[in-house]
């Protein structure tokens, strides 16, 4: 079984809260869950809508068709009524107009009738939320408005839903992080949110919001030169700025981490939208050669388990770390019921001010290795043989890692390449086709088996939310292996895959 | 703690100094020598309590003449390095080392965020009114009229004056030293130090080579005692713009007050100050 239901209405009626309480409940029923986002950029007014799939089975994506449509607005109908499922049905406002801001209370307790859960669990979870008697007496109005159609038992799974950015705060924070530097920037905004709000005196975690992004990432190095375990995070055009940042890092090595999570550009682009175009500037983005990794999270499980490798990687190299997210994933809501293994013990590999008894000294100059200022060719060229070393030990420590994952059917001649975001979608178009799907979490560096992969498929597909196929060239270069313009689905109109529509373009392609 | 006494030279570094001969950064250096072992000896601290960042430019080559914990960072990017330092640890002492161009032109909006933070660290503007390590074009404080190969038609820009822009932006120790007065600017400096917050110390140091017409700063130049009165101060920083040749440029304390300090508003650097 598997449902996909649109919750819409403007900004600011409470459609995030909706999803919320349906979402809670479903989970203590043991259902997965994912939750799609898709909202404008302004604060009030316009039109927001989630889209809620949930099954039985894990999922991690959502369809083009609905089981139903909750709309606080009228505008919600007119716009997505075409794409309602014949057997499909509609709540909306109309019965609760007297309740003004408290309709979406109303929508959510009706909703929760619909598909048959218990009152107790449904005023129990509103009772949690809002606190007040008048708002549960509204979410039993909204329950006892509607009939049963749907009855969902109860299952014995586990599960725990997260976003990505609650995922890289999750990883963070089990990485000892002490310092996170920022300014305001959707959709990385969310990962400073989570640590902003966890901050309190039993934990050494200070979460700073600089006056840009060049301050921020230029603190950032400060605080890691001083001891702490520093992070920062931006999205496209704040990345931009920290350009310079990233290039101190790499002549200076001191650790830096940061957090990009990718909207639609060039430039303001398409703000509160996603897209994975901004992979080229992560690998390359500062002048000067130095090494760095970026790692790239298809969902909140892998974001926890990701960043606490970017974090471990960037202290024990003293490199930059990069960890690549995207709106979708960032905002998006995942759901997973595997536990959460044991983080990697960060280990500070350098020497840090204060507390050793020497100076340090820390430099964006050409140094020897005291840290001096030098000029001169024999010095220059050790110092960058010194950094160069570390993209071959890079190379062999992250073999360690689960660098790729492989999913569907192992021995198929059909093989889809993507990385990111893009996995969910993926791996539920892909359910029941003869195809295998390697996810790509290692992008800096790549792993050796990509090209083994490669070598044996006869047939490649790229998927990539991007429009010009940044990965497969990527692959190109380091395999010698193009994938042929037709089989590269990519799409860019800062929207994720829809499963279904995913699944044609894969099935047009599949041999 | 100190186990030993610190003198001005044991902070020097065996490094070739490249300053051109009879520049004012010299005695810059000499001054901060003396204020830092000043304040060791008094406070009973060791050089591993002291660290400093160094923009880029003339001033920024302090990073290779003083052997405490230091960070050569980039062009205009002192205070957030500094900042973030303290973000780190809040008990080493930080101290930025910064030109004229590298603050008020590359580093301006960190300057005036520097001042609302007030962060207990100092920071120190070598101001040359030109940017000379890359041969001599005007900078934010270049007077009217100045050449350089960039502007063969002169200046056309009034300066600013940064002293003003601190006081605007709610400093809470500004001074003005004159960087060829040794015994005078390691007196502010420590006093800088010592101050709890964000201290700012603009030191008049001519360039020259580059910018020659404002080599004559010296005889317009006139000490004051500490000044704690806000009207007072308004008065004190209108006093010179920059600009001209004439006039009277007091050097001192031009304002001092006391404000909450950054380690203080944030538990978790205040619990690490009183660890």
């Amino acid at each position: 079984m598997k449902y996909n239901l649109l919750i819409g209405g403007q900004a600011g009626q409470g459609v995030n809260s909706i999803s919320e309480i349906f979402t809670k409940v479903l989970i203590n029923y043991g259902y997965y869950i994912f939750n799609y986002k898709d909202y404008p950029s302004l604060i009030r007014g316009g039109h927001n809508f989630n889209i809620v799939s949930f099954s039985d089975k894990p999922l991690a994506s959502f369809e083009s068709k609905f089981d139903g449509i909750i709309a606080v607005d009228n505008l919600t109908i007119k716009l997505h009524e075409k794409n309602l499922k014949k057997t499909g049905f509609i709540l909306n406002s109309e019965k609760f107009q007297d309740l003004g801001k408290d309709i979406n209370i109303a929508l959510a307790g009706a909703l929760l009738n619909t598909f048959g859960i218990d009152k107790k669990n449904v005023l129990k979870v509103i009772k949690n939320k809002f606190k007040t008697k008048e708002c549960i007496n509204i979410g039993e109005k909204g329950f006892d408005s509607e009939v049963t159609k749907y009855n969902l038992n109860k299952l014995n799974n586990k599960i725990s839903l997260m976003s990505g950015s609650e995922g890289v705060a999750i990883g963070a924070l089990n990485s000892d992080l002490n310092l996170y530097v920022a300014y305001p920037m959707t959709p990385a905004t969310g990962v400073m949110n989570e640590l902003a709000k966890i901050q309190n005196t039993k934990r050494d975690l200070l979460v700073f919001q600089a006056e840009n992004e060049i301050a921020a990432v230029n603190a950032s190095l400060g605080g890691s030169f001083a001891g702490a375990n520093s992070m920062v995070g931006t999205s496209g055009g704040g990345f931009d700025l920290m350009s310079e940042g990233l290039s101190l890092q790499g002549m200076s090595e001191i650790p830096l981490v940061v957090y990009l999570a990718s909207r639609a550009g060039p430039a303001t682009g398409v703000p509160t939208y996603t897209s994975q175009a901004d992979l080229n500037v992560a690998l390359r983005a500062g002048h000067g050669e130095f090494p760095r990794i970026v790692v790239a999270p298809g969902d909140a499980y892998e974001s926890i388990l990701l960043t606490n490798q970017a974090i471990y990687l960037s202290n024990k190299y003293n490199i930059l770390s990069i960890i690549f997210s995207d709106k979708h994933l960032a905002e998006s809501q995942f759901s997973f019921s595997e536990n959460i293994p044991k983080f990697l013990k960060i280990v500070k590999n350098r020497k840090i001010p204060f507390i050793n008894k020497e100076v340090i000294k820390a430099t964006s100059y050409e140094h020897d290795k005291f840290g001096n200022t030098i000029e001169d060719p024999k010095t220059t060229i050790e110092g960058h043989d010194r950094r160069l070393k570390k993209y071959a030990e890079l190379q062999k420590v992250c073999e360690e890692f689960e660098m790729v994952k492989i999913y569907g059917k192992k021995n198929s001649k059909n093989l889809i390449i993507a990385w990111g975001s893009t996995k969910g979608a993926i791996i539920d178009a892909i359910e029941d086709l003869d195809c295998k799907f390697l996810q790509v979490l290692y992008i800096k560096p790549l792993s050796k088996k990509i090209k083994k992969e490669m070598q044996n498929a006869k047939n490649i597909i790229l998927v990539e939310g991007n429009s010009t196929g940044q990965l497969g060239r990527l692959l190109r270069e380091k395999t010698g292996i193009l994938i042929p313009k037709e089989n590269r689905i990519l799409k860019y109109d800062a929207r994720p895959f829809v499963c279904n529509e995913l699944k044609e373009e894969i099935q047009r392609r599949l041999k | 703690m100190q186990k030993n006494k610190i003198n001005p030279q044991d902070i020097s570094t065996n490094q070739l100094i490249t300053w051109c001969p009879g520049c004012g950064n010299f005695g810059i250096l000499e001054s901060v020598k003396r204020a830092i072992s000043e304040i060791a000896n008094e406070n009973k601290l060791d050089k591993k309590n002291f660290a400093f960042v160094a923009g880029i430019g003339c001033a920024a080559k302090i990073y290779d003449y003083l052997d405490l914990n230091g960070f050569y960072g980039l062009h205009g990017r002192i205070l957030p390095v500094a900042l973030g330092i303290k973000l780190g640890n809040p008990k080493l002492k930080v101290i930025g080392f910064a030109g004229d161009g590298d603050t008020y032109s590359e580093g301006i909006s960190h300057f005036m965020h520097a001042f609302r933070y007030n962060s207990d660290m100092t920071l120190i503007v070598h101001d040359n009114q030109s940017f000379s390590l890359t041969t001599g074009q005007a900078t934010a404080t270049s007077q009217q009229g100045f050449k350089s190969k960039a502007e063969p038609l002169g200046e056309f820009n009034e300066p600013f004056n940064p002293v003003k822009i601190a006081l605007a932006s709610g400093g809470t120790f500004i001074a003005r030293c004159n960087a060829f007065d040794i015994q005078h600017t390691s007196e502010i400096l420590k006093k800088a130090i010592e101050h709890k917050g964000f201290s700012y110390v603009e030191i008049l140091q001519k360039c020259i080579i580059f910018n020659k017409e404002m080599n004559d700063l010296n005889k317009l130049m006139f000490k004051i005692e500490d000044n704690k009165n806000y009207s007072e101060a308004l008065k004190l920083v209108e006093m010179w713009d920059y600009n001209s040749k004439k006039g009277k440029i007091p050097l001192g304390v031009l304002y001092q007050t006391s404000k909450p300090i950054l380690e203080e508003k944030w538990f978790q650097l205040k619990q690490k100050l009183e660890k």
